[in-house]
């Protein structure tokens, strides 16, 4: 993991705060309620032991005694205990995760756009990997914690109260019950401390591991494959997982070792009223014996919050990772003037430029850049005769409609895909746009039409229609200038004379500019000035040369 | 993920069955240890009864007693973490089985890397808490409230009748609210997934949102979907929570019952001739084992949602280790290079649109063919196809006498170079000698020299790459292929990400290696493209 950003953490839990503030409605019933759940769970025991220790007393003392014996206050008690504790329960649960789903219904599109809004590079890092994966799991982390709140309050409550009725009994047994539960959360806390939060930790890091290193044999498999080292990869993973296995396995086990610290401090609470209650009543000393062992039991709400902390807390070490401000430039709008100043040229629509060169040249890192979907370098382009790299990236991107080489689509339907494009486009304007990439038959012969979903990053359509909606979504955007990425590649020479020959009335249409990234004839034959690109400089700047050679006929 | 009702769930439970199958022995000794818990949970509650019992005789008498109780209470401290070490060691060696035998279907082409990845980590994990929690509880749940009434029956027949007759509806009602709850908490468990599926689609769509400028306009997406689930959930969770709620107060109402009846027969204020005379320490050992005969149902309902998830997984699971391979026929590898012929070749994966249709080709023996084409256009495709890692979906391929419609195994024939070869911890010698691993030194030194190395072969090499460059990593890659004797060389993208100078370093390479084998080269470079004799573009 990279260095810890301190800034992005502070961002997050500022967020979390809000959250918690705005919720504070919800985290109060749901404490409240906690705390009714505890207390009444405590009292319940405590007043059924000496509702029956005193009972016993009664009936041994003869039916005079037994028939004068108030035995309906008590009754009346524990019935309004029993029901006070379910319902209490029943709320607590309902409003702590109302205020959970609440919670996390604000925060998720928080941290969708403090990521997407983040550096271009550490978001496109994200997008490809299986960091975002992890996202997931991290924010429902965060849920759980929200669920989570109200545990201290229960736990306070019930503590209260079995203290409180231990009074009655004695102040010395109150002090042995407190110092009993004391002792028991502090030796909770050190065994979480000192098992369960490294143990979860080292479960994070080797299913990290696992995966990272999954992902590299999968890249190879034809090499496993054709050297017969398939078992090797196996192996390797094998051992990997039964890394993870093991902290699993310790995390489980940590859990055991704070059941038997809460064992240990029942029982150490039990001597402690057994040695300081001699001169009670026998009913009282009843009532002190269950008070001290709910009252142990009642921290045991805590122990499941000190389990999950170590999580929580990186968790929020990572999200809050990714939270990185991007470096901040002034809002600005600029002229739709390009300018590249190592091959001595400025474009304006309606102009149109190709970019050549051979593979891996530079070309769609060029074009990437100038849109600010990669870090510009400072001087290498300009716009509106301001430095690119100075340029805030909605400035920059805002005078562009992309279309890749591989679009990358939403799991979604078609009309979902366009819309992102322009949300306000109406079903014409898509059917339009369709029709010009050439995609307009064959979604108008799917079942559901524009209403077909796609599946993941489009996997129901073909290479080349994925890459015509690419292109019919770019045409959807009215920017300034259209940026394709070998837009007709995979195509055969009916369909891409087609599409280009409804491009040139498009752009005819719209006066918008063109840069067109292509090795083939046929679309260049639409610019009139070619730059060739040659290469990358050691220092990562792209090398070109322009050709003014008008080549349209 | 799709739907699915609750009934369809049974073969997932048979097939996770046989699954466990082989660790049956440690899971009873997880769950032996779960329910021998009932063993000190009688003690503490006669300890309790036997120290209250003896105090109107003065605390001293109760002495006994509560050392009873202190011990059992112990031993319940030490049972507990000993069923959980046991539980957790019967997962790991569960979860540990089957991640081999998953990870055995794994890079076959059978699922895609990205699913095949979800089931050997969360889909593998997913088995943690069935096998450790829910297995062992929902023995317990059985056994121990009859062994605790049975105990109770000892000291007062009448209320372990009471027991039973409140552990019916107990019953009842747990497998109606049970199932309900099931239900419902498996809708919210999907609805919960789809949002964190939409999550992760809009992050790995990032590219084309900050192109579009979309960053609001789907942050509102991800925001309705997550109200639309808040809303939703809310209204699951009450049926969930009510019908915990409701075998809570099933058990308070129980306990209840026998607290009266306690009490009332020591006042001896009963209505009705009282059945069993009870003392005090009779009377507070029956309460104070009445509510332990409920907490392991209601322990196998929090555990529920275990069961679930392991069956979710399940699907994916068996489709990866379930198709055991079949020993493929093995031909005779030929001792010259082999003509290759594709005809009307389709290759369409599970659930897409095909990735190529009606690909021809012939290839005479020894020559060497660039497919050329950008990303997706099925050039890797067709060089999987020999090794049996993608399907042939239609057509046939001709390899010197044998058919890939048979599924031969190939592999002795082809030597295989891409663009990350495998780097394994070790030495460089070691490293290329994974393509043969008897190989005679010399021969190595000079596959080495042949691919370009220069100096020292036995530097060592981490398991990241260190200290090879990008180009030296290729250069491995070939090297393998130049020590393997095989007549077909297969090369994905031998020099993808490479400079222009280390590409031009590496083409003579590539040209060696392809000499005397029948060579396909898949690339998008021109470059490379014009090694070849036939330039095929896709």
């Amino acid at each position: 993991m990279s260095v810890l950003n301190a800034s992005g953490v502070a961002r997050l839990k500022t967020l979390i705060r809000a959250q918690e503030r705005r919720q504070g409605m919800r985290l109060l019933a749901a404490s409240v309620c906690a705390a009714l759940v505890y207390a009444a769970a405590v009292l319940l025991l405590g007043v059924s032991g000496w509702f029956i220790t005193a009972s016993a007393l009664a009936g041994l003392a003869g039916p005079l005694v037994a028939h004068s014996f108030n035995f309906m206050v008590p009754s009346a008690l524990i019935r309004f205990l029993a029901i006070a504790r379910t319902g209490g329960r029943y709320g607590e649960r309902i409003t702590g995760h109302d205020a959970a789903l609440k919670a996390l219904a604000a925060l998720r599109p928080q941290l969708f756009e403090g990521v997407a809004r983040g550096p271009v590079t550490r978001a496109l890092t994200l997008a490809g990997g299986e960091a975002s994966s992890r996202m997931v799991q991290d924010v429902d982390a965060i849920q759980n914690r929200f669920v989570r709140l109200s545990a201290p309050w229960g736990a306070a409550a019930g503590m209260v109260a079995g203290i409180g009725l231990a009074l009655l009994t004695g102040w010395t047994t109150a002090l042995a019950i407190a110092a009993a539960s004391a002792l028991g959360m502090l030796a909770a806390a050190l065994v979480a401390q000192g098992l369960a939060v490294p143990a979860g930790r080292a479960v994070q890091a080797a299913s990290g591991d696992l995966k990272t290193e999954f992902a590299a044999l999968a890249a190879a498999a034809p090499e496993l494959q054709a050297y017969g080292i398939k078992p090797w990869a196996v192996d390797r993973l094998t051992e990997r997982g039964a890394v993870l296995e093991r902290a699993t396995q310790s995390l489980a086990s940590a859990g055991g070792w704070i059941m038997l610290t809460q064992s240990g401090a029942i029982a150490l609470a039990i001597v402690g009223v057994m040695a300081t209650a001699a001169t009670a009543s026998p009913p009282l000393i009843a009532l002190a014996i269950l008070a001290a062992v709910t009252t142990v039991e009642s921290a045991g709400a805590l122990l499941t919050a000190f389990r999950h902390n170590g999580a929580v807390k990186a968790a929020i070490e990572r999200l809050g990772d990714l939270l990185e401000a991007s470096p901040q430039a002034a809002a600005q709008t600029v002229a739709p003037i390009i300018g590249l100043p190592a091959a001595d040229l400025s474009l304006t629509p309606p102009q149109r430029l190709a970019v050549t060169g051979p593979s891996g040249a530079g070309k769609t890192t060029l074009i990437e850049r100038l849109m600010h979907l990669r870090s510009p370098l400072p001087g290498e382009t300009t716009m509106g005769e301001v430095d690119v790299a100075g340029l805030s990236p909605d400035a920059a991107r805002a005078l562009f409609a992309y279309a890749p080489q591989q679009a990358v689509l939403l799991a979604g339907t078609v009309r979902e895909n366009l819309k992102l494009a322009l949300p306000t486009a109406d079903d014409a304007a898509l059917w339009a746009a369709l029709e010009d990439a050439d995609l307009a038959d064959r979604i108008r012969t799917a079942p559901s039409g524009l209403n077909a979903s796609l599946g993941e990053n489009g996997a129901r359509l073909s290479g080349g229609e994925r890459r015509r909606l690419g292109l019919a979504r770019a045409y959807l955007r009215p920017a300034p200038w259209l940026v394709l990425d070998e837009p007709t590649e995979g195509l055969d020479a009916a369909t891409e004379a087609r599409v280009l020959q409804r491009l040139a009335a498009r752009l005819e249409r719209t006066g918008q500019g063109l840069i067109l990234v292509s090795h083939r004839p046929a679309p260049l034959a639409l610019c009139d000035q070619r730059l060739t690109v040659t290469g990358l400089s050691a220092s990562g700047v792209v090398l070109m040369s322009l050709h003014k050679a008008r080549s349209a006929a | 993920m799709t739907a699915q009702p609750i009934d369809a769930a049974a073969p997932q439970a048979q097939w996770l069955k046989a699954a466990l199958a082989p660790r049956r022995r440690l899971m009873a000794l997880a769950s032996g240890l779960v329910i021998a818990d009932a063993i000190p949970a009688v003690g503490f509650a006669a300890g309790l009864a036997l120290a209250v019992g003896a105090l109107p005789q003065g605390i001293s008498h109760a002495v006994p007693g509560a050392l009873l109780a202190v011990g059992s209470l112990l031993a319940r401290g030490v049972l507990a973490q000993c069923a959980t070490a046991v539980g957790a060691r019967a997962a790991r060696a569960v979860k540990g089985d089957l991640r081999r035998q998953v990870l055995n279907g794994a890079f076959s082409g059978r699922l895609s890397d990205a699913e095949t990845m979800t089931a050997t980590v969360e889909g593998v994990e997913a088995l943690d808490g069935h096998v450790s929690r829910f297995l062992p509880a929902r023995l317990a749940a059985g056994v121990t409230p009859l062994l605790l009434i049975a105990a109770a029956a000892v000291v007062s027949p009448f209320t372990a009748g009471i027991l039973i007759f409140t552990l019916a509806p107990f019953v009842i009602g747990m497998a109606l609210t049970g199932m309900a709850a099931g239900a419902e908490s498996r809708r919210q468990f999907q609805a919960l997934e789809r949002l964190s599926g939409l999550f992760l689609d809009r992050i790995r769509a990032l590219p084309a949102i900050l192109a579009f400028q979309a960053e609001t306009q789907q942050a509102a997406v991800i925001a309705r979907a997550s109200e639309n689930l808040a809303v939703r959930t809310g209204k699951v969770l009450k049926i969930a929570f009510l019908s915990s709620a409701i075998l809570e107060f099933f058990s308070a109402l129980a306990v209840a019952l026998v607290a009266v009846y306690c009490g009332f027969n020591l006042l001896k204020l009963l209505p009705f001739p009282a059945p069993d005379q009870l003392s005090l320490t009779r009377a507070f050992f029956l309460l104070a084992l009445a509510p332990e005969v409920y907490v392991p149902m209601r322990r196998l309902s929090a555990a529920y949602h275990d069961r679930q998830a392991a069956e979710a997984a399940v699907p994916s699971l068996a489709r990866l280790s379930d198709a055991a391979e079949a020993a493929p026929v093995r031909p005779p590898v030929p001792t010259t290079a082999p003509v290759i012929a594709f005809r009307d070749v389709e290759i369409t994966y599970e659930a897409g649109a095909p990735v190529l249709t009606g690909f021809n080709l012939q290839i005479a023996p020894g020559a060497t063919v660039a497919l050329l084409g950008t990303s997706g256009s099925g050039k890797s495709s067709l060089l999987h196809l020999f090794l049996g890692l993608s399907p042939l979906s239609g057509g046939e391929v001709e390899v010197h006498d044998v058919r890939l419609s048979d599924h031969p195994d190939l592999t002795a024939w082809i030597a295989w170079a891409g663009q990350a070869p495998v780097v394994v911890p070790g030495t460089l010698a070691e490293n290329i000698a994974l393509a043969w691993r008897a190989a005679p030194a010399h021969r190595i030194m000079e596959a080495a020299t042949r691919a370009g190395f220069t100096g020292d072969l036995n530097r060592i090499i981490d398991e990241r790459g260190g200290g090879l460059s990008g180009g030296e990593r290729r250069r491995l890659g070939l090297a393998r292929a130049f020590l393997k004797p095989a007549p077909i060389l297969l090369l994905d993208e031998p020099t993808a990400n490479l400079d222009a100078a280390s590409e031009a370093a590496l083409l003579p390479v590539i040209r060696a290696a392809a000499e005397g084998r029948t060579t396909l080269i898949a690339t998008h470079s021109e470059a490379v493209a014009e090694l070849a004799d036939v330039v095929v573009r896709l």
